[in-house]
């Protein structure tokens, strides 16, 4: 501090600073730049401007040097990264890169990461669902992690508050375990879908197939013009980055609008080394920047930070964080940062085919991906060897056949004849899976990466429960498929490591005790009120649901008890 | 053969390249720049007459036409371990000194599997003919005018009708 003046420290003060820019660093930033406050928005990557630096968004497969594929070499060099299904020839450009940002794997889990402005809100699967009281009591009533600060009362309205703005295509279902939202129209199912959801219907008293919840336009309204924002047009390349706007992402949506307020400041190429702890003041005064292309640091200072790096860099800034006061990261009262880490099962999934309603096809995309089957399993009670349950994706397509056995001018027409075939179904499981102290995230104390921040360990596993529940969804998920008339049924236990769910959470999670949990209610440090979490880390268990919804409504309902907060003076003492 | 190559190297000759004593003992390269494998003129040649024989040209273009020889080579180059694209010259090899006929015939016999077609001919034939097929569906050709790929569809029914005949 004592090398600069007092010029440059005003340069580098704001009155907020967010850590990230994705999904929910967006939200960040929207939300206190229009209530007025300078902010300054930190990225570790390079800046990717809406339809400006989306390099393969109008190309034709015929375009690309292998049409799509990638390279022996780049599978090669990014065994992680390579095994994610957008992670092709057309958006690789906007994954990490394997060997550029290493990472170590106690036990196997792949870390896909999505380094730029914008993050991993360019790719992500765009699927939104709002949680209910069956998921915020979830801990309570089945006794594991700890209770959430929160109900669905208290989120309810900024679920409505993120829908409106991001817009989210749905039906209004009326499903107490999945609460209806404010909706643009849903996509509709397809014959077979419908044919699914009736036969779920007359079958079982408690399992629906509903169209999916998705963050696509299928009917802007004027706040969706007013951002420049467009009508989804089906085209389903969203990895690409949408020309139209039609997909929500922090680039096409909450940045743009961030910075007509002109109080947003963007640095991207900023890592976050640490966030400052102020011994005298008890509060952070700022974070301690490394400059990606100089290695130079930087300090910027202000009087509410919010960390939003997605939650597995969340808890390394955090972690990080060391100070007299919190020798062991900041907030780290508890002993818990970087524990209780969390995912996703989603290592099952099933194929069959369908030879009825044959006089149907499809045309067109459909960007929502089909159906959704929420949570039926242990919702009232617990009914099951298992706690918990999962939710699940269903959909149908219509197969072509393309005999290829010909050669010559009858494999030429029959390549271009695509007589159809059967329909094709498929379904895969979004498990809950049960935060344990056992599987955390911690620095590595020798290995740092290029710009000198201590590797990350990551140790998080399967349990004997996840086992089960993948049982019981292949066992009832045969069934129901049998029952439907489905032939063929195909189940791939595919055994994926966590992590490729892309749904990692937990470490710095929420709760009313600072003995067990590190953020309160309002997602602010416990023991250090002027930081807030609002991005995975923070979640206290991880229910079925598609969990970004979740971190915008968060995000925005934390940001308005800050400003309220920092304007009666309560942040700052 | 040895009249044809050197008629070959003649018209490149003419063509504007210059050719160094030492370069006549070798074959011409590739027309494309590749970096694992090393492929001769002569052995691009042989695979655009192989492709031409499983996507001729009809009343619509063919395997030459859209170069999808060309598509093969870079993929086997990019996309395929070494093993892989070693079978693959084994394979060609049986193609070597073949009059067109000849590999016409070749690939018809390869394609029926003929019990005279030596096996270590497949691994060649299987990933010529899956890769000049992929390259034929994917090329602006057929996705503009016979299997149309549309960038922006605009629209969803979930509920198309099949025409029946």
């Amino acid at each position: 501090m004592s090398n600069l003046n007092i010029d440059s420290i005003k340069k580098q003060t704001f009155d907020a600073i967010v850590i990230g820019s994705g999904i929910s660093g967006g939200w960040a930033a929207k939300e206190f730049t229009e209530k007025g406050l300078k902010t300054l928005v930190l990225e570790r990557g390079r800046d990717v401007r809406h339809l400006i630096d989306y390099p393969t968004t109008n190309k034709y497969p015929y375009e690309f040097e292998h049409r799509g594929e990638l390279t022996l070499a780049i599978k090669k060099e990014n065994p992680v990264a390579s095994k994610c299904y957008a992670f092709r020839e057309d958006a690789m450009h906007f994954f990490v890169k394997d060997k550029e940002h290493p990472y170590v794997q106690e036990k196997p889990f792949d870390w896909i990461r999505g380094y730029q402005v914008g993050g991993k809100s360019l790719l992500w699967a765009r699927q939104t669902q709002r949680w209910s009281d069956f998921d915020f009591e979830g801990p309570a009533r089945d006794d594991f992690a700890v209770d959430w600060p929160i109900r669905y009362a208290d989120i309810a309205p900024w679920y409505s508050y993120a829908e409106k703005f991001a817009g989210i295509s749905g039906n209004k279902d009326g499903l107490a375990e999945l609460p209806d939202g404010d909706f643009l129209p849903a996509y509709p199912l397809n014959a077979v879908e419908d044919h699914f959801r009736n036969s779920l219907n007359k079958n079982y008293g408690n399992r629906h197939v509903i169209s999916a919840r998705c963050a696509h336009l299928s009917e802007p309204k004027q706040i969706h013009f007013d951002q420049g924002r467009g009508k989804c047009q089906n085209r389903k390349l969203c990895q690409r980055g949408c020309p139209f706007g039609g997909y929500f992402s922090s680039n096409s949506s909450t940045l743009p609008w961030a910075q007509k307020t002109g109080n947003l400041t963007l640095r991207p190429f900023s890592i976050v080394e640490s966030i400052i702890y102020d011994e005298k003041l008890g509060r952070a005064s700022g974070v301690r920047v490394i400059d990606t292309n100089t290695k130079e640091v930087t300090e910027y200072f202000a009087e509410v930070i919010f960390v939003n790096a997605a939650a597995i860099n969340t808890n390394l800034v955090l972690l990080n964080s060391i100070s007299s006061r919190f020798p062991s990261g900041l907030g780290n009262d508890s002993g818990l940062l970087g524990k209780y880490f969390a995912f996703h099962n989603y290592s099952a999934r099933i194929n069959a085919e369908f030879d009825g309603l044959l006089q149907y096809t499809t045309d067109g995309k459909n960007p929502s991906d089909g159906g959704y089957i929420p949570r039926f399993r242990n919702v009232q009670k617990q009914e099951t060897d298992f706690k918990r349950g999962y939710a699940a994706g269903f959909s149908a397509y219509r197969s072509t056949d393309n005999d290829t056995t010909g050669i010559g001018a009858d494999l030429k027409s029959a390549l271009i004849r695509k007589d159809l075939g059967p329909w094709r179904v498929g379904s895969h499981m979004m498990g809950e899976t049960i935060p344990k102290e056992s599987n955390y995230l911690k620095l590595d104390t020798t290995q740092k990466d290029a710009w000198g921040m201590p590797l990350l360990r990551i140790n998080v596993d399967y349990d004997d429960n996840d086992a089960k529940m993948k049982k019981d969804y292949i066992n009832q998920m045969t069934e129901m498929f049998t029952v439907a008339g489905f032939k063929n049924i195909q189940v791939n236990d595919a055994s994926q490591s966590p992590g490729l769910d892309i749904h990692e959470m937990g470490g710095v999670r929420m709760g009313h005790d600072p003995k067990t949990s590190l953020l309160n209610k309002w997602n602010q440090l416990h023991a250090c009120k002027n930081v807030f979490v609002t991005d995975g880390a923070c979640m206290t268990s991880t229910s079925t649901q598609n969990p970004s919804l979740t971190y915008m409504a968060l995000t925005a309902r934390a940001v308005d008890y800050a400003v309220k907060q920092l304007k009666r003076g309560d942040l700052l003492v | 053969m040895e009249r044809r190559l050197a008629i070959k190297q003649i018209l490149i000759a003419a063509g504007g390249l210059v050719l160094l004593p030492s370069c006549l003992k070798h074959e011409g390269k590739s027309s494309i720049l590749l970096s694992r494998i090393d492929v001769s003129a002569t052995q691009e040649k042989i695979l655009a007459e192989i492709a031409e024989v499983i996507i001729p040209k009809t009343d619509t273009p063919g395997a030459k036409d859209l170069n999808l020889h060309l598509y093969v080579l870079k993929m086997l180059d990019d996309c395929y371990e070494k093993e892989e694209q070693d079978k693959f010259f084994i394979g060609l090899g049986y193609f070597k000194d073949l009059d067109q006929q000849e590999i016409k015939a070749l690939v018809i016999a390869a394609n029926s599997e003929k019990d005279d077609v030596p096996k270590d001919l497949y691994p060649f034939y299987n990933l010529m003919k899956q890769r000049t097929i992929s390259g034929y569906m994917n090329s602006k050709y057929v996705m503009s005018n016979l299997v149309i790929w549309e960038l922006v569809p605009g629209r969803y029914n979930g509920y198309f009708p099949v025409k029946t005949a």
